[in-house]
């Protein structure tokens, strides 16, 4: 009924997006897709087309993408005999890319948590305290070893296995946007997928966009920042426990599941941006790490960013109140002074 | 409380009286010349008035609460009930309370329960939208409320004149 | 007659003490809700249902007027945005008096419809460093 009602409010917004003319005004569009609202505004080149396209892709990615959808292209595999299944170019690619992620990240992010989340009640809405053996037990099949690329778009899953694409989904669809933008000419344009970032072109008045970063202290306030991003073009993504989370006997429970334990992660991280350059593909990488660098806690994220694996810039914030800043951004990010965060700059 | 049965078909009239009120009330929208939701006439607070002094507190609630309830059902709308019981019981405990100060004439007690039931009535709308933005109709609403509780207050007036002579109230 | 209580039929100073007072509580609350907010800047509409924001509209970067349809409780509403104001053009509420409101156009007001629990909301845009984007 939810999705029912979020999908007649797609299609009616999207009969409400109207042409206002002049080219350097900025023009926005809203869609509520993938369980969340997400913002686009843009201007300069064909906008009003760009706008259009991105919003019709991001419907399709969450009819290809989502796990509740029956007739998704991942419940096709989920669901598939045998776990074996012709999943698609696309989908393939990202599953691909998901599984580098869980190796590059020593399996910190995995795409094979989904009937854990679903145990949690994560997916459906539907919170409760999983029994430690019911965990036990689901745990045997989650691990990025049990999904198998075959020949082609041949994606298998082992016995019990089932994948979610929920932490990458957002990031892959600020891609495709990216990629829409682009070729359509805009100009200027920040889009927001539910923590998920893109922005391009600086603002019009030639400045780079400032992006706030939400203080995950107090989520309900809506100019609560721990502090400002200044960037022109680049993603940025934000993953946090007080994004998504329930109560249960006084404890509470988040929906950044450790794949090493099936429980929350307690990393002593609060939330966790990372923050790239616009490049391709980009975006994914910024969604995949977020949630990898929340799981992996301080020290091993800080680790990973030193590693150089992946190129890109880190935004921490402790259970302890401080805020950690990796170098890349020293110069681009100024730290709310009124969150009350002890800042650091780390290198 | 025991009613004998005068004072409860009495009672029923009444409230059948409010509630035939509030629906009259609809056919002078206030809200056309000042756009502000919830904003009416108050017709039916003449009742209460009425209720209050001939018949006493006690009862006067029970009308009031009766035709909250009723009118809500009539409406199909129970999100109206919180609405019409916190302005409704608000207004009745202010023109309790201005009633035994007894230096106050039905006029004033009739602006006093005015005023009463629009803060009560924005009130429920600020619990009920988690927003404080219908305290801005509040200045307005009080202004308002001077007029619409003179009306209610001179129609009271008018009723108890009229009934003066007839001893209806009398368990 | 025996009334519980005999009312006074005619109005007394008393009365008018009890209107004062009412004016009284009518302007202080005023000055204290309508003073304070920013009068010019650019404006923002806050569009938000059952307390929750769920679209936010930079009027400044309008030029024509626009149209957007928000859903909320079964109710279809649809609010027009210019440069300087938000109106609520048509709805199906059984009310209608988020349509009677009309427009607003300073900071600090707002249109309200009880049946869908939808509120727009002027704030002002006063304050440049505010952030473009938010994320989390």
């Amino acid at each position: 009924m939810r999705r029912f009602g979020a999908l007649l409010a797609a299609l009616l917004l999207a009969g409400g997006l109207t042409a206002c003319g002049g080219e350097a005004e900025m023009q926005s569009a809203q869609v509520f897709a993938m369980d969340t609202v997400m913002i686009l505004t843009a201007s300069g080149g064909e906008t009003e087309a760009a706008l259009k396209a991105a919003e019709d892709e991001l419907y399709r990615l969450d009819r290809e993408l989502s796990r509740t959808r029956e007739s998704s292209a991942v419940s096709r595999l989920n669901s598939a005999p045998e776990g074996a299944a012709e999943v698609g170019e696309e989908l393939r690619d990202l599953i691909a890319r998901a599984l580098d992620f869980s190796d590059a990240t020593g399996g910190a992010f995995d795409i094979t948590l989904a009937p854990v989340s679903s145990a949690w009640g994560f997916t459906e809405d539907a919170y409760r305290v999983p029994a430690r053996e019911e965990l036990e037990e689901l745990m045997a099949h989650v691990g990025a070893e049990h999904v198998h690329l075959g020949d082609g778009t041949a994606v298998s899953l082992d016995p019990g296995t089932q994948i979610d694409l929920g932490a990458i989904a957002k990031g892959y669809a600020s891609d495709v946007v990216a990629a829409i933008c682009r070729e359509n000419g805009v100009a200027h344009s920040t889009v927001s997928l539910g923590g998920n970032v893109w922005v391009c072109g600086g603002n019009p008045e030639g400045k780079p966009w400032q992006i706030g970063i939400q203080d995950p202290a107090r989520p309900e306030e809506a100019d609560a920042y721990v502090g400002i991003l200044r960037m022109s073009d680049g993603f940025a993504v934000t993953s946090g426990g007080y994004q998504r989370y329930f109560e249960e006997d006084g404890k509470l429970y988040h929906h950044i599941i450790d794949p090493a334990t099936g429980y929350p992660a307690e990393s002593g991280l609060t939330s966790v941006t990372v923050v790239s350059e616009g490049t391709e593909g980009s975006g994914t990488m910024c969604d995949a790490l977020s949630t990898a660098l929340f799981v992996m806690g301080e020290e091993r994220a800080l680790d990973f960013w030193r590693s150089g694996t992946f190129d890109f810039e880190a935004i921490l914030v402790t259970e302890d109140g401080r805020l950690l800043v990796t170098a890349g951004l020293e110069d681009s990010f100024t730290p709310d002074e009124t969150a009350g965060y002890a800042y650091e700059v780390v290198s | 409380m025991k009613l004998s049965t005068r004072q409860l078909t009495l009672c029923a009239v009444l409230t059948a009286m409010a509630l035939a009120l509030s629906y009259l009330e609809n056919f002078f929208p206030l809200s056309l010349a000042i756009p502000i939701p919830g904003i009416k006439l108050g017709l039916a607070n003449i009742v209460t008035l009425f209720a209050l002094y001939a018949l006493g507190p006690g009862q006067a609630l029970l009308i009031l609460v009766a035709r909250c309830l009723l009118g809500a059902v009539f409406a199909g709308n129970m999100n109206a009930l919180i609405f019409s019981l916190m302005g409704g019981v608000t207004a009745m405990l202010v023109m309790i309370g201005l009633s035994r100060l007894r230096h106050l004439s039905v006029y004033g007690v009739s602006v006093g329960g005015a005023a009463a039931h629009n803060c009560g009535q924005v009130a429920a709308a600020v619990l009920t939208l988690g927003n404080e933005a219908p305290l801005y109709y509040l200045p307005v609403l009080l202004g308002v409320s001077l007029f619409t509780g003179a009306l209610t207050g001179l129609i009271a007036a008018f009723l108890f004149r009229a009934l003066a002579h007839t001893r209806i109230w009398e368990a | 007659m025996r009334m519980k209580w005999s009312p006074e039929l005619h109005p007394n100073g008393w009365d008018a003490l009890a209107a004062a007072v009412v004016v009284v509580l009518a302007l202080v609350s005023g000055a204290l809700l309508y003073t304070g907010g920013p009068g010019g800047g650019d404006l923002t509409a806050v569009v938000s249902v059952d307390g929750g924001e769920t679209d936010r509209v930079d009027l400044a970067a309008l030029t024509g007027s626009e149209e957007r349809v928000y859903e909320s409780r079964g109710y279809t509403l649809r609010v027009t945005f210019t440069e300087s104001s938000a109106q609520v053009t048509a709805s199906d509420c059984p009310t209608q008096d988020c349509v009677h409101t009309g427009a607003i156009t300073r900071s600090g007001q707002s249109i309200v419809c009880l049946p869908a629990r939808l509120i727009v909301e002027l704030e002002g845009t006063g304050d440049t460093d505010g952030p473009d984007v938010v994320i989390g």
